[in-house]
């Protein structure tokens, strides 16, 4: 019994039942004590509402949504809005961190001074304002009739960025896009993860063909099934009166968002990753050169990847913070998850019940974000111990 | 086509105004095994890193296996291709294994087919005898290890000429002597090679000359026998004098 009570394991294990019970019994005490105080107020709580009908519509959304779907569909068209911003405002981060990273790491004076101009003026601004600006720019284009047009099929206009599309609905273009998204996540797995070291490479390489040939498949299926019928299979937009019909839509709400948070978020990814680029030893990338590999697999072979090992941790950090900017939708009235939440608390009551749908809501997905990441940085660490010249 | 692997004529090297090497003259043939000594500072790694163009020099001219060495990029890819160098902190990439820092530029830069690199390694990791190493990282690999893998890695380009800069003087003493076997065994196969090192053993047994920096200079070149049994120059007595006497 001593020698239990002695073993660190057991004493670290008991330690964390301990404080796990004790903050369930908070937890469930709040919400007793919560409901019986509401209750004697009068005031119902209840997730009825969620089967209730809206009575409105939003203004932008991936699956079809109208003033008689309930407001359990609302909330997951925000979500789905919500992750569709967030994932384009993290990918042009990506973009615009990388080039600038390498513009300030780069031996070019010119490239350099703009490098920093970059960073010192986009990341000293706020995001919000910067939201406001790009929304302002975008509301300001020309009307439809006057649309900057390229070829007769991409429009820019004070109403959206319009160019061709497949006829399909919202949910089957959705539907595509996440097949696509978890074949990619699949093929990054099947690449890294360590049990799957022993396959040889063109195998590998055939069954991470195969493993994204499947998942367009997939995706190809949903969107053959979500075909609108009857008309062309190319949705070509077209001026007609005073506005543009047909194609796919960029809302200015989501464009503003999107800019502004790729380059906002772009500025603080650019100090990361030339931090990852400034972390790997000199030697290594010596090496490669010595070996007679072209500047760019030196680059994408030996730099890159090692700069990415350094600072992933940090990356992750980043991402999530830069998910919850999306929450920004609300400012330029962008129908993202905070905002269908407020809306909700508006029309139906329900506040507690629906900031904890909120709340539960960004702790999964970003939660999600860093655990997914977590993972790739497990399996891609460096082994052993490491000589840094 | 001449016999020369390397010829070094009037070459001066700068860092900014520091004058790191000066009025260099040296030309190694083919199949020759040249030993680099000399005090720390006097630009012995400096030398031998011009010849592969990690680092430019101003003046003079420099021409591996007839290929000038000037600003044309395809010319440097090239010549690297051709001269292999070992590194005194091996400088393995961290996050390939073994393999795959051997099948790397061979794949990539010589567009050979994964299973014929793949072959290859494995024959030139036997040759350093580590093959059962070779899908570890290099991080799991003792500093011995990770030089002949180093070796190997360099030797897999099939290179003409070999650099080699201090290669074991990041070495604990009981793992200098599995690098220098490799090395000598190059040697003896007919490698042109170019070693900085101070393993004086090393050099008597296989150089065909050995070369004395200091200052930027090349103070003195002999054949072995002559080196150590009579120095000319001074600088060149005293610094044998001090490795010799430990
Ligand atoms: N990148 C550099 N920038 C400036 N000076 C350098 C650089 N590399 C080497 N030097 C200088 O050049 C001289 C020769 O250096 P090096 O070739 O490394 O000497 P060795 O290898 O013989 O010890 C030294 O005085 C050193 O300080
Ligand atoms: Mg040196």
């Amino acid at each position: 019994m001593t020698a239990l009570l002695q073993s660190r394991k057991f004493r670290n294990t008991a330690l964390q039942a301990g404080y796990l019970g004790f903050f369930l019994f908070l937890l469930i005490a709040a919400i007793v004590i919560g409901k019986h105080n509401l209750e004697s107020q009068g005031i119902t709580m209840g997730f009825a509402f969620l089967e209730r009908a809206t009575g409105f519509d939003v203004g932008f959304s991936l699956i079809e949504f109208g003033p008689y779907d309930t407001f359990g569909k609302m909330i997951v068209v925000g979500l789905l809005n919500t992750m569709f911003l967030g994932i384009l405002g993290i990918a042009l981060a990506n973009i615009i961190g990388l080039i600038i990273a390498l513009f300030r790491i780069s031996n070019n004076g010119i490239l350099n001074a703009i490098g920093t101009l970059y960073i010192e003026t986009f990341r000293n601004i706020p995001l919000i304002l910067q939201a406001f600006f790009w929304y302002a720019v975008l509301t300001h284009l020309p009307h439809p009739k006057q649309a900057v047009n390229i070829l007769d099929s991409i429009y820019f206009s004070a109403r959206g960025l319009y160019f061709p599309g497949l006829n399909v609905t919202g949910g089957a273009a959705s539907l595509f896009f996440l097949a696509l998204a978890i074949g990619l996540i699949i093929m990054i797995w099947f690449s890294i993860a360590r049990r799957f070291n022993k396959i040889p490479k063109t195998t590998k390489s055939r069954i991470r063909m195969s493993i994204f040939g499947i998942a367009f498949l997939i995706g190809c299926i949903a969107l053959v099934i979500g075909r609108i019928p009857e008309t062309p299979l190319v949705s070509v937009p077209v001026l007609k009166g005073f506005n543009i019909r047909e194609g796919i839509r960029i809302s200015p709400e989501l464009g503003a968002l999107g800019i502004a948070m790729g380059i906002y978020g772009g500025a603080f990814l650019a100090e990361i990753m030339r931090a990852g680029f400034l972390s790997v030893g000199k030697g290594q990338v010596e090496a490669a050169r010595s070996l007679g590999l072209s500047p760019w697999y030196v680059f994408s072979r030996v730099h890159l990847p090692l700069a990415f090992r350094a600072v992933l941790p940090t990356l992750i950090n980043q991402y999530v913070w830069l998910f919850k900017a999306t929450t920004l939708g609300i400012v330029v009235g962008f129908t993202d998850f905070f905002m269908v939440i407020s809306v909700s608390i508006n029309q139906a009551g329900q506040t507690l019940e629906l900031i904890g749908i909120l709340m539960l809501g960004f702790l999964v997905m970003n939660n999600t974000i860093s655990f997914v990441l977590n993972r790739v940085n497990k399996a891609i660490a460096l082994k052993g111990t490491q000589l840094r010249t | 086509m001449s016999n020369a692997a390397v010829t070094i004529s009037g070459m001066n090297k700068y860092y900014g105004s520091f004058h790191a090497l000066k009025n260099i003259n040296l030309t190694v043939q083919k199949g020759e095994r040249i030993v680099i000594c000399g005090p720390s500072g006097s630009g012995k790694s400096t030398l031998i890193r011009c010849i592969n163009k990690l680092e430019e020099h101003q003046q003079g001219s420099i021409n591996v296996l007839g290929t000038e060495l000037d600003d044309n990029v395809g010319n440097i890819d090239q010549i690297r291709r051709e001269v292999g160098m070992v590194f005194q902190h091996f400088n393995l990439f961290p996050h390939l294994t073994v393999l795959e820092n051997c099948t790397l530029s061979p794949m990539l830069a010589r567009k050979m087919p994964q299973d014929e690199a793949e072959n290859m390694a494995m024959t030139y990791l036997e040759r350093v005898r580590i093959p059962e190493q070779a899908e570890k990282f290099p991080g799991e690999l003792s500093g011995g290890q990770q030089q002949r893998v180093a070796i190997a890695r360099a030797l897999c380009m099939k290179p003409e000429v070999l650099l080699f800069d201090e290669p074991t003087s990041a070495l604990d003493p009981e793992m200098i002597s599995e690098v220098l076997e490799v090395m000598v065994s190059l040697a003896k196969d007919g490698m042109t090679m170019l070693c900085v090192t101070h393993e004086m053993g090393f050099a008597r047994q296989v150089a065909d000359r050995v070369i004395f920096m200091d200052q930027g200079e090349i103070v003195e070149q002999a054949a072995p026998e002559e080196f150590f049994g009579a120095p000319k120059n001074e600088r060149t007595q005293n610094f044998l004098n001090q490795i010799l006497s430990h």
